[in-house]
């Protein structure tokens, strides 16, 4: 007993009374005129298909994935899609784990009922046998954080995560022409579903004795409105769905003017979707462009040889310009060398190697490696840069092949700060 | 793992930034003395550990404890805070006060209260109380009566509109330099606030408009500097004074 009252939302008398005088002079609680629609944020996951949108304080997560079934006995030629959610307690209290509770149900279906009665989705593209095998699409909804407005927010996710998803391409083949082969995306490039239009929810609320209209409710006008009215439209005016819940009966101008407005929220949702797509599109083409300089070929094998040793692989940046940098801090940490060649007590990884035997080993590397070194700059210094970079290039290889038999010197410990310095310059 | 100088005395962290585990105090070489903690800290063999990340209070003449904004508040004894009353029992009404167990408020707990004059409260009333008792396992109790059996402050708050906020918000809003924003509102509009302690506020004016202005400010004003928060009171302001 005492658990639920805890479990449910508390709303003072104060709350109540307050919504509904304030809606009188057209101010909400949060500072909204009755019309206006909370700030939308859409972000996208890591893989495709993954939508995050925020509204006000409202969060639901979308995420689409598609499955090889077999299609409905009457419609061989069409591939399904099935719309499930996910309602977190940590969400709101009043959510239960466990089976779906009556919201959770209603919002599934006003998805499900936008998305399927207006073919929004092109499910006939969806067949790949035709009554054998055709894609089926889910999508899931997970609702984060309940601020009010469940029902726009889920739409509004499954519509973004639905234009982000991409299904691997599958063609017929093998010996007999009849396997089926589903291409990994690194073979083939995915293909988008195709989506005709957007059907977009947008919510009313009926609140107080007047039945005054607020769009895009928050939870505590949620909790203290009469009815309220989900109209599901797209860019041209089309009404998809409509869902009236509540007990209130509403005025058919009233609806009316209700689509009027959602028709032109319904536009401006379109259009930051369509915006974010566009963003998250081609920000993941330019992922998938690889940059390589033709002429510094020859030495990417030293290179990689380093990139193993100094273990910085995990940095994205170009081949090339780390190429670079390498280059330059171990031109840098060769004169180093030959420095600090002959006083190498103070070497800080000696500790308890014998000192002679590890002087006479430095000295002997020092010497040999600024024959090397010192040949090919001093002796064409006017050439053209490239030359230069391939020769010592060819030198550094050789000084790697050294590095790796001897233990860490006193180069390994400047090595770090020298880079730092040289990726400052770059940047 | 840095290790953060152990010494004898808290007094290196009191007003500091701790988190779990640090050991604020050494008992070993502390004899004859008797330290009250607080919420967030931990006896643990000979040394006092901290239990949660916040700051660590410091109140004479041996009163430790680690304050933090959560959402959650943890009724002790002599807070006042906003309550909403959820149930009514013949002893008691029952009151949510936002804690871990739902508050129990006497009804002989008013002013001059008797079994004649048990006052009527509705589901979902707004109450001013303050908390007398709260032990762990235990239902916090609440009395709305000060000290001296008298009235006071304390009561059911009529009309207005109650705000959300987390416990950091509600106590820099009551803490001795004012509140920046609260004291710039204040200067320029006509308002009546009550904060609980407990994460909550109430606001009432007589305009709607006014109410929405002022609780809207202040639970934006929580994550902005203080510079910042001067720079939105000035923007506010005028636009109050373009009105």
């Amino acid at each position: 007993m005492e658990h639920r009252l805890a479990n449910s939302l508390i709303m003072t008398v104060n709350e109540r009374k307050f919504i509904e005088s304030a809606l009188l002079s057209d101010v909400r609680v949060d500072g909204r005129r009755p019309f206006d629609y909370r700030s939308l944020t859409i972000r996208f996951g890591s893989e495709d298909g993954s939508s995050e949108v925020q509204l006000g304080q409202t969060q639901v997560i979308g995420f689409v994935t598609g499955q090889l079934t077999q299609p409905y006995r009457d419609r061989p030629n069409e591939g399904a899609f099935a719309v499930y959610t996910e309602f977190s307690p940590m969400a709101d209290p009043s959510f239960e784990p466990g089976r779906p509770g009556e919201t959770a149900i209603e919002l599934g279906r006003i998805v499900d009922r936008g998305l399927r009665e207006s073919r929004a989705v092109d499910t006939e593209s969806l067949c790949v046998i035709s009554g054998k095998f055709v894609w089926s699409i889910r999508i899931d909804l997970h609702i984060i954080d309940n601020g009010g407005n469940l029902v726009d927010a889920a739409n509004i996710a499954a519509l973004v995560a639905l234009s982000t998803f991409r299904r691997p391409e599958c063609t017929l083949g093998g010996e007999d022409g009849q396997e089926l082969i589903v291409h990994p995306p690194d073979v083939r490039e995915p293909l988008p579903l195709i989506l005709h239009h957007f059907p977009v929810a947008v919510t009313f609320g009926f609140i107080g004795i007047e039945n005054t209209v607020v769009i895009d409710p928050t939870h505590y006008e949620e909790a203290v409105m009469g009815g309220s009215m989900t109209a599901t439209l797209n860019t041209n005016g089309d009404v998809c769905a409509i869902q009236k819940a509540g007990g209130d009966g509403v005025l058919q101008s009233v609806i009316m003017q209700c689509l009027r407005i959602a028709t032109v929220k319904a536009g401006d949702i379109t259009s930051k979707i369509k915006d974010a797509v566009e963003s998250y599109n081609t920000e993941r083409s330019l992922k998938k462009i690889k940059r390589h300089k033709p002429d510094q070929q020859g030495s990417s094998d030293a290179a990689k040889q380093q990139m193993e040793r100094l273990t910085v692989s995990s940095d994205p940046s170009g081949i090339g310009t780390q190429h670079n940098e390498h280059d330059k801090t171990n031109r840098r940490n060769n004169t180093l060398k030959s420095f600090s060649g002959g006083p190498a007590s103070w070497d800080p990884y000696s500790r308890g190697v014998d000192g002679d035997a590890l002087r006479t080993s430095l000295a002997s590397r020092v010497t040999s490696l600024d024959t090397q070194k010192e040949e090919p700059v001093q002796a064409n210094p006017e050439k053209s840069s490239s030359k230069s970079l391939d020769s010592s290039s060819f030198a550094l290889t050789h000084e790697v092949g050294l590095d790796i038999k001897q233990s860490k010197t006193l180069k390994d410990a400047v090595k770090p700060k020298h880079k730092r310095r040289n990726k400052s310059n770059a940047s | 793992m840095e290790a953060k100088p152990s010494s004898s005395s808290p007094s290196t962290f009191i007003d500091q930034l701790v988190v779990p585990g640090d050991v604020i105090l050494d008992l070993s070489n502390l004899t004859n003395q008797t330290l009250k903690l607080g919420g967030g800290l931990r006896q643990d063999g000979d040394s006092i550990c901290v239990m949660k990340a916040g700051k660590l209070r410091f109140m004479k003449p041996n009163k430790y404890w680690v304050e933090s904004s959560q959402k959650r508040y943890v009724p002790s004894a002599g807070d006042n805070v906003l309550g909403v009353v959820v149930d009514t029992k013949p002893e008691n009404f029952l009151v949510d006060i936002k804690g871990p167990a739902l508050a129990f408020l006497p009804v002989l707990a008013f002013e001059g209260g008797t079994r004649r004059n048990i006052p009527k409260f509705e589901v979902g009333t707004l109450l001013y109380v303050r908390v007398v008792n709260a032990n762990t396992g235990m239902n916090p109790e609440l009395s709305c009566m000060d000290v001296n059996g008298k009235a006071a402050e304390y009561g059911v708050l009529k009309e207005g509109y109650m705000f959300e906020s987390s416990t950091g918000l509600s106590r820099t809003l009551l803490s001795s330099p004012p509140h920046p924003v609260l004291e710039g509102l204040g200067k320029k509009l006509s308002f009546e606030i009550a904060v609980g302690i407990n994460g909550r506020f109430w606001v009432n004016a007589s305009q709607s408009s006014t109410v929405i202005l002022v609780g809207n400010a202040i639970q934006k004003s929580e994550s902005l500097s203080l510079v910042q928060q001067k720079l939105y009171l000035e923007k506010l302001l005028k636009s109050i004074n373009s009105d």
